[in-house]
């Protein structure tokens, strides 16, 4: 699956976004029909909330040669659940310091606050983070990469 | 122990149905469970230097036997344990008697951990250490590429024999991430990275009371306490929280919390 994302050829960046189907998917659905365009190295994965997104998820993407994974959800205040990504931003904020003590670098993960009402934030916050993940160049936990830089 | 013999006796005198410490039986140190005063298991005990995560036998008793008390001897890191884990609602303090060891000013600096003591000591004398940082300050003067392959180095010896999760006094749960197949691989060593390692050190988080067993156990000596403790730093710098120090006050992981909590977050 993960293969598939930015063309054939593997040379693209590959970044998972983990969205929350009250906003921030509604929001990249705003981007949609608004037909904003922003760069295709995305895979969407629709999540209830983003406090249900466990830092395991994010690892495992990372495991599966994600070059960079980006959670968005509702603004703080907005949660469905009231209260649910107060957990993400806590959790959020823990992972990244973790991952960057083990050598990942930090702009490989991004939270990001996406109302449904803000489509062209979302494109712009795709565009950024591509761009920031292709500065960035292929993970280095890509298997594939990993191989190459063993060898 | 002459000491620790008369405190179990009177322990036992005193109310609890029970008294867990450790045993020398032949050079060989164990758990031991006294149940009356005239166990000949009593003239065994010892405070000795050995560590034994006396509170995950604690946990099955205090299961096991509903109504029934039980008198423990703890060092700082078992209390902190016993704290931390009361709080998960693993153990109940309400029918526990902590019988506290400081730990010797030998041990606690060839351990370094922040408290080498319990709050209330029966036995030894109260002595400060101070926590070696070496190793977290070795990876922080890295860059990332470094950090990486310094920690694909450490993390390359792992046998994945699980020593540092069952010596651990934290460690409880009944289904472990670190057996789940699509996690981490089975039958694959070393384990794949960071999954493995990146797992444990997340669920230390806000858990970890910088016991040390860990590493102690660890056959290919990797600096596991190391990485836990930044966890705690972590914990400490982000939300405000370490392990073990109160109570009351549960790890902010555990419960979602108020907005100031988060809008210093994002400071």
């Amino acid at each position: 699956m993960a293969e598939n994302i930015g063309g054939d050829n593997g040379d693209e960046v590959r970044i998972l976004a983990f969205l929350c189907n009250w906003c921030s998917y509604a929001g990249a659905d705003l981007a949609g029909v608004s037909r904003f365009q922003y760069p295709t190295n995305v895979l969407d994965v629709r999540v209830m909330c983003t406090g249900t997104i466990s830092p395991y998820f994010v690892i495992k993407a990372f495991q599966e040669g994600m070059d960079g994974v980006l959670i968005a959800g509702c603004h703080i205040g907005d949660c469905h659940y009231l209260k649910g990504n107060y957990m993400t931003a806590k959790r959020f904020g823990v992972l990244r310091e973790a991952l960057k003590f083990l050598g990942l670098e930090e702009g490989r993960l991004r939270l990001e606050w996406v109302s449904a009402a803000e489509g062209e934030k979302y494109a712009e916050v795709i565009r950024s983070f591509t761009e920031e993940v292709k500065a960035l160049g292929p993970s280095p936990l890509r298997k594939r990469a990993k191989a190459g830089v063993e060898a | 122990m002459s000491d620790l013999k008369s405190i179990v006796r009177e322990k036992l005198r005193d109310g609890a149905d029970a008294f867990l410490c450790l045993k020398n039986e032949e050079g060989t140190v164990l758990p031991a469970l006294i149940t009356d005063a005239d166990s000949p298991d009593l003239e065994l005990v010892e405070v000795g230097d050995s560590r034994y995560p006396l509170g995950k036998i604690l946990i099955d008793l205090l299961r096991e036997y509903p109504d029934k008390r039980f008198a423990v001897l703890v060092r700082g890191c078992d209390e902190r344990a016993l704290v931390e884990l009361s709080k998960l609602e693993q153990v109940d303090l309400e029918r526990l008697v902590l019988v506290g060891v400081a730990c010797s000013a030998e041990e606690a600096a060839a351990c370094g951990c922040l408290r080498p003591y319990p709050s209330d000591i029966a036995l030894g004398e109260k002595v400060e250490a101070a926590p070696g940082r070496e190793v977290i300050d070795e990876v922080e003067s890295l860059s990332d590429a470094e950090r990486m392959a310094w920690w694909r180095e450490q993390f390359s010896r792992c046998i994945k024999c699980y020593g540092c999760r069952n010596i651990c006094p934290m460690c409880f749960c009944k289904d472990c991430a670190l057996e789940e197949p699509h996690l981490v691989e089975p039958g694959v060593i070393p384990p794949d990275f960071p999954s493995f390692h990146i797992i444990r050190a997340l669920d230390m988080t806000g858990r970890c009371i910088d016991c040390g067993l860990c590493e102690e156990a660890c056959p290919a000596g990797i600096p596991l306490r190391s990485l836990y403790r930044k966890m705690q730093d972590i914990m400490e710098d982000k939300l405000e929280y370490r392990a073990g120090e109160s109570a009351e006050e549960r790890s902010p992981l555990s419960f979602l919390g108020s907005e100031q909590d988060i809008e210093k977050l994002e400071e």
